[in-house]
């Protein structure tokens, strides 16, 4: 395992009454790109900030290298933070904007000049030095900002929802930079998003936030394929996981869920410990459920009410007891509304999750 | 896109409304330069034929008023003084002869000393209230209200307890420049923070927070980030702190005797029972008041009208 670079122990703010982070405690490994991904609101940015020093927390500790940095003022964290909204000073140029942070901790002369060419050069921006930020586009400008933080050299880079201000192909083409900023640089990077397809594309590991509290924290293949809890399944993916309530049981020697007498075989590794009677809820992934022959024991059947073809794929909403899911399908696939369908969801990813609190039944 | 057409209705109408807007100016600036018989006269005379710079050298050089005309009585017009009348009017006399003699520079003075200084010192003290306010939120949403409440009540409402605190023993700020100045930042540090507290609620926190995550603490990112980029906001607050206090005329009044004084104030004592009605001095100190500010604001236009359009790049 890699060296630890920023670990979080027990991190707590809370603002007044408000809990903003709830004892939250993870560790990231240097080299590695985090994504912190959560809803509006779910205390994300205040995780990045007191990571960065701009708040101070209510209680818990930040390390860096092992080091608590919770004394440590924000300019000597050596953290570097890139903003929502760039923060690129406009009276500057961009030359000005790239060499601040140099300035500011009294570098040489010469050594900005190098600094500062070999960041413009590795974003691109040998040519836009002397413009005005004003004059630049809003991926130019992104990079600036990124450039300013870059070039002082950072443990450890920050993105605060880099991408949210960007229009959807530059969104692309600035993903696919940030990428090759992570592989060229090796930078350990952490990355604040509401944007699951952002985190899903460019982190190694996701940390989901809801109402303060860290939901989850794995690969981002583990938080997708097995989501420890309803919220992180319903936050990830598009569209969401299906949610199906029932009663836990026994047809024969098979588990099931049962709802309104439509029952659906459930994989027995992931029933675990659950007792017959209880109540819980399925979860299956739209792209992880497939049409099936009538007879499959592993199926389950269902009536379509909606077919919305998308090119190549197509969504069916299929209505099982009261419960609507949504299944991806290849175009094509022969279904149309108000046909009896099989489907046969993936026991390998199909959850059974309790239904008071919501968390997954461990197998 | 095609420009509106300036039709003869607007163009009566702007004139109008400048007649109406200028009028009061040009009749302070004709009064200012006419001879004293024709200050009050029925018809009006609008513009002097008999053009005098006399009433400026009444408040700026009245030493050379005074060896012109040999003495003080062929100012007055009665003509000749007679010794009877002359020990009559005594207090009379001695008073007219006190504004004749004593030039307005001290209440030149006395007005930019005071003015300049409270609003330095109410834009200190306001900038740093709406840092805390805007920045830190702090006082939550009670402090900010309560800053503003000064402005809530008639000034003389606040004047008279300045009057006895002033002269409480141990502080006796009546009569003083420091007293006057304190008075004066009291009073306009309500504006001063609210205008400035707008003008960073413009500007975006991450601004000062990247000053601060290239290593610098708070007080030199507010300083060295901040103020440059709100120039303008502050400029243009600094102008209108200024302006207020360089007309405000009730504080100066009540809060100074003789050592120091305003030009508003000395304004009003060419209108009163000892000195008469000095119409035409009045206008030309008017006129000469109106100077500093006219300078000024003509040299920071270009940042008053810059003052809206700052802070950085938002989505």
């Amino acid at each position: 395992m890699a060296n630890i670079k920023l670990e979080l122990v027990e991190l707590r703010k809370e603002f007044g009454e408000l809990i903003a982070v709830d004892d939250m405690s993870l560790a990231c490994e240097e080299g590695e790109t985090m994504a912190l991904l959560g809803p509006s609101g779910c205390g994300k940015s205040t995780t990045l900030n007191m990571i960065v020093g701009l708040e101070a927390p209510t209680s818990g500790d930040i390390l860096i290298d092992g080091q608590s940095v919770l004394q440590v003022p924000p300019g000597q964290r050596n953290v570097g933070l890139v903003f929502q909204d760039y923060a690129v000073f406009t009276h500057m140029n961009v030359r000005r904007n790239l060499e601040y942070g140099l300035r500011v901790r009294g570098m040489a002369r010469a050594d900005i000049d190098r600094e500062v060419a070999k960041v413009a050069t590795f974003l691109h921006l040998e040519h836009q030095l002397d413009y005005k930020p004003l004059e630049l586009g809003a991926s130019e400008l992104q990079r600036v900002a990124i450039g300013r933080t870059l070039v002082t050299n950072p443990e450890i880079l920050l993105l605060d929802e880099p991408l949210s201000n960007l229009e959807a192909e530059m969104r692309n083409q600035m993903r696919r930079e940030l990428r090759r900023i992570q592989a060229e640089t090796g930078q350990t990077i952490i990355y604040v998003t509401h944007d699951q397809i952002e985190a899903l594309s460019l982190a190694h590991r996701i940390a989901v936030m809801d109402f303060g509290q860290l939901k989850q924290y794995d690969t981002a293949h583990n938080v997708y394929h097995y989501p420890d809890n309803t919220f992180v399944g319903s936050f990830l993916g598009n569209p969401p996981m299906n949610f199906v309530h029932g009663q836990f049981g026994h047809d024969g020697n098979r588990p099931v869920v049962a709802q309104n007498g439509s029952i659906i075989p459930v994989p027995a590794a992931s029933a675990g410990a659950v007792s017959d009677g209880a109540d819980v809820i399925v979860g299956m992934r739209p792209e992880s459920m497939m049409l099936a022959e009538a007879d499959d024991p592993e199926a389950f059947t269902a009536s379509v009410i909606a077919v919305e073809p998308q090119g190549p794929e197509t969504v069916l909403t299929a209505r099982i007891g009261q419960s609507d899911l949504k299944l991806v399908v290849e175009t094509g696939t022969q279904a149309h509304e108000g046909a009896e369908i099989a489907i046969r969801p993936d026991a390998e990813l199909l959850a059974l999750f309790d239904a008071a609190s919501g968390v997954r039944f461990k197998a | 896109m095609g420009a509106r057409k300036f039709g003869p209705g607007s163009a009566i109408g702007l004139a109008f409304g400048l007649l109406f807007a200028v009028f009061p100016l040009f009749w302070m600036v004709s009064t200012s330069f006419k001879p004293s018989n024709e200050w009050v006269t029925t018809p009006p005379v609008w513009v002097s034929e008999n053009g005098t710079v006399t009433n400026y050298l009444v408040i700026l050089w009245p030493s050379v008023l005074l060896e012109q005309r040999g003495g003080l009585g062929q100012y007055t017009e009665e003509g000749e003084v007679t010794a009877q009348r002359a020990t009559e009017s005594d207090a009379v006399s001695g008073a007219v002869a006190d504004f004749l003699t004593k030039s307005a520079w001290q209440s030149i003075r006395g007005s930019i000393i005071i003015s300049v200084l409270s609003t330095m010192l109410s834009i200190v003290v306001g900038f740093m209230a709406a840092i805390a306010i805007a920045r830190y939120r702090f006082g939550g949403n009670v402090t900010p209200f309560f800053i503003l409440s000064g402005r809530m009540f008639p000034p003389i409402a606040i004047a008279i307890p300045f009057v006895v605190m002033f002269s409480a023993p141990g502080i006796e700020a009546t009569d003083s420049y420091w007293g006057l100045i304190l008075a004066y930042a009291a009073v306009t540090v309500p504006f001063s923070t609210w205008m400035l507290k707008s003008f960073i609620d413009e500007l975006p926190q991450e601004i000062e927070e990247a000053a601060m995550m290239d290593g610098m603490s708070r007080w030199e990112a507010h300083i060295k980030v901040t103020v440059p980029l709100i120039k303008g906001g502050l400029i243009a607050t600094s102008l209108f702190i200024f302006i207020l206090n360089w007309s405000e005329f009730l504080f100066a009044l009540v809060l100074t005797y003789t050592n120091v004084e305003t030009i508003p104030v000395k304004l009003s004592k060419y209108f009163s029972a000892t000195s008469g009605q000095q119409y035409g001095i009045q206008a030309a100190l008017a006129c000469v008041s109106i100077v500093p500010l006219v300078i000024v604001g003509f040299f920071i236009q270009r940042h008053l009208v810059r003052g809206l359009t700052l802070g950085a790049i938002k989505r």
